[in-house]
């Protein structure tokens, strides 16, 4: 097993009570803005929401907001990370989020990406759609049951 | 029947002692809760940078007024569903939780928030997008609107770091809860 030599004591995070549920507040904001823009643009590729403009008019408006959000989302998540290393290493609900995680973002820049540009949209647009809510779905699940698993 | 003793009883119906004492139940209800703020949530906080001019420009502040209330209304509906279940499990402790009270307020001040600014912004939306200008009322509604989310937000987050009455625990330790 991997163990970082590193005494969780020393990080200044721990050394007051409200930086770990601030950082938690900081980075539940982050995904708001990253998974909700992204889950717009599936929403606009299923047919169900923001119909006036293509799907390509509404990922490229929204693009820099979802990239603010996940530039929150790996700022704070990894500084919540450092607050216990070999208790998340060890997590399998960790372990699970992160690869979820790595998937959903190579996802969303390759398959999701082309499938948003591709005129006229397609049937299959639909399921790669589909398949985006479900791994920023996982992501955030897996996030969640770090706590209790 | 005071509220006490009526969050004791609202904890012990069947199903709610069932959610509370369940590993899995408990954890997928929140996974939904937390699932709906990154997906309506989203919704919430690009809605307010359409009304501040900061978001979403190609469209009429109309279209995504009307675009998305329906999927907000959804999104409302389950997280309401899915706060009265995990509230109600373990109704008790919130019943002590000053976070849970905030939260509570802050979510009546949505309520306020749509008393005042539904008349005059987001049931007027075709007259902001045929202003100059957006008007500093739409501007005003906005930034009280993130004002409030945010709040509701971190006070939810903090209801799992009140400990009652004891003795403050490390952070750590308080995070291993559950």
């Amino acid at each position: 097993m991997i163990q970082f030599a590193f005494d969780p004591a020393t990080n200044p995070l721990n050394n007051n009570e409200w930086s770990f549920p601030l950082l938690e507040c900081i980075h539940i904001t982050g995904f708001a803005l990253s998974i909700g823009t992204i889950a717009l643009v599936d929403l606009r590729m299923l047919g169900l929401a923001m119909r006036s403009q293509t799907s390509a008019v509404l990922a490229k408006t929204l693009a820099p907001w979802t990239l603010v959000g996940l530039a929150i989302m790996l700022i704070s998540g990894p500084m919540i990370f450092s607050s216990d290393p070999n208790m998340y290493l060890h997590n399998i609900s960790f372990r699970f989020k992160m690869v979820a995680l790595l998937l959903a973002i190579l996802y969303h820049y390759t398959v999701h990406r082309w499938a948003v540009y591709r005129e006229p949209a397609s049937a299959a647009g639909k399921i790669v759609a589909v398949l985006s809510l479900g791994l920023w779905v996982s992501v955030v699940a897996g996030g969640l049951f770090i706590a209790f698993f | 029947m005071s509220l006490l003793s009526f969050c004791q009883w609202l904890q012990s119906i069947g199903f709610l002692s069932d959610i509370r004492e369940s590993a899995l139940v408990y954890p997928v209800i929140m996974t939904t809760h937390l699932s709906c703020i990154a997906l309506f949530g989203g919704m919430i906080l690009m809605t307010d940078m359409r009304l501040l001019g900061l978001a979403l420009n190609k469209y009429t502040v109309t279209e995504v007024v009307s675009a998305l209330r329906p999927w907000k209304r959804v999104g409302f509906c389950i997280m309401i569903t899915m706060g009265v279940l995990l509230a109600g499990s373990e109704a008790e402790k919130y019943y002590h939780n000053p976070y849970f009270w905030m939260k509570m307020a802050m979510l009546l001040m949505v309520g306020v928030h749509a008393l005042i600014f539904r008349p005059n912004v987001y049931n007027r939306t075709e007259e902001i997008d045929r202003a100059p200008a957006i008007p500093g009322r739409a501007k005003a509604a906005a930034v009280l609107s993130l004002v409030i989310w945010l709040s509701v937000l971190s006070l939810g987050r903090l209801i799992g770091y009140y400990e009652g009455e004891k003795p403050e625990a490390p952070v750590r330790a308080q995070l291993q809860v559950k």
